[in-house]
């Protein structure tokens, strides 16, 4: 009797021990493929940031600001990196939130500053628009006024003048 | 006397130049003229930020500084990577004729975000350890650099001709195409050699 309990305790121990080791082997496989994961999201996260960016930029705002947050989020992106290649997995997925969190903000600042900027651009474009119609078309009118002018006195000079004879004009 | 189409030609000439010139701030914000050559520089200075006192003869246990500097003159912000690589004098290098990177995988990297027309610097900070000699060979275990200590397991033969045991450490400037959402070789990198001298 006693011997089919030690037996048994012992089956039991052996299972759970195989399974603790079962397990234990899938959690950290699960953590590398979770904070693997992480590390791509966080990538793709700068990288959109950076497309965010550099859309504004095009539209005319100033980026300086984004640039310094962006160097802040690959400075973390390349140690989640780095860390995920020494098999330091949570301190990889840590850097990972970090570094989605400042790309995340990055790109939704760079959105704002992008919607600005054409706003601003619309304003200059339409602005220098109107000054470059109303100013070409006074130039316009003050050109005829003056061309009248200048041609009115330029026939009066004309109808003014006498023939001459040149002296050594033969009889 | 000038002719009356002749004072025509003047007056429509100063006409068409006044016209073009109330257009010019409108057509400066339509136009966009091309801007000159695009491209980067990546250089590593010495410890004093200048083009000097460069580690050569290196020894295990002892810490040596470099920077590395990157300039953006692409026209738009940039997205770089910078790739730092360890080898010995028969692995292969980046090819600058036909652009390709070196084949060794990098030991460290930079991220980094340059406005058109800026720089960006940052230290390198390295020492060697593990490091052996036998039979005209020499050996190195690990690198450390910037502090993270990379297991490389390089070793290398004594140059007979530069009387020294040489290995290298190189830097790749690699860069993010918008177009392709993906990082290419930049065709540029620079490189230390150093003479592996004692334990």
């Amino acid at each position: 009797m006693l011997k089919r309990v030690l037996r048994g305790s012992v089956s039991f121990l052996l299972v759970l021990v195989l399974a603790g080791l079962f397990s234990h082997g899938v959690f950290v496989v699960r953590g590398a493929d979770g904070a693997s994961v992480s590390v791509g999201e966080a990538d793709v996260a700068v990288r959109q940031a950076f497309d965010a960016t550099l859309d504004a930029e095009r539209a005319g705002a100033n980026v300086s600001g984004l640039i310094l947050r962006l160097n802040e989020a690959g400075i973390i992106l390349g140690e989640a990196e780095m860390a995920l290649g020494n098999g330091n997995s949570s301190e990889a997925a840590s850097k990972a939130g970090q570094c989605i969190g400042i790309a995340e903000s990055v790109k939704g600042d760079a959105d704002v500053l992008k919607a600005s900027a054409l706003d601003e651009a619309q304003t200059v474009f339409w602005t220098s628009l109107t000054f470059s119609v109303v100013s070409i078309a006074a130039f316009a009118v003050v050109l005829v006024l003056v061309w009248r002018r200048f041609k009115r006195g330029y026939n009066r000079k004309v109808l003014g003048m006498k023939p001459e004879v040149a002296s050594d004009a033969e009889d | 006397m000038l002719k009356i189409e002749d004072y025509k030609a003047v007056f429509a000439s100063v006409g068409l130049i006044g016209v073009l010139l109330f257009a010019s701030s409108t057509l400066g914000l339509v136009l966009r003229l091309p801007g000159g050559e695009k491209f980067s520089e990546l250089w590593v200075l010495g410890p004093g930020h200048m083009a000097e006192d460069y580690p050569f003869n290196v020894g295990a246990d002892v810490n040596y500084l470099v920077y590395v500097g990157v300039g953006n003159h692409m026209g738009c912000s940039a997205y770089y990577v910078v790739y730092v690589k360890f080898r010995n004098q028969t692995e292969s290098l980046p090819n600058a004729t036909v652009g390709t990177p070196s084949p060794l995988p990098p030991l460290f990297e930079y991220r980094l975000f340059v406005e058109d027309g800026k720089s960006w610097e940052a230290p390198l900070r390295f020492s060697f350890s593990n490091v052996s000699f036998s039979e005209n060979r020499s050996f190195v275990g690990s690198l450390m650099i910037n502090g993270l200590t990379f297991n490389v397991d390089k070793s290398a033969s004594w140059d007979v001709e530069n009387n020294g045991y040489y290995y290298q450490l190189f830097m790749e400037l690699w860069i993010y195409n918008v177009e392709f959402q993906a990082f290419e070789y930049h065709n540029r990198f620079v490189g230390l050699w150093l003479n592996m001298t004692g334990v």
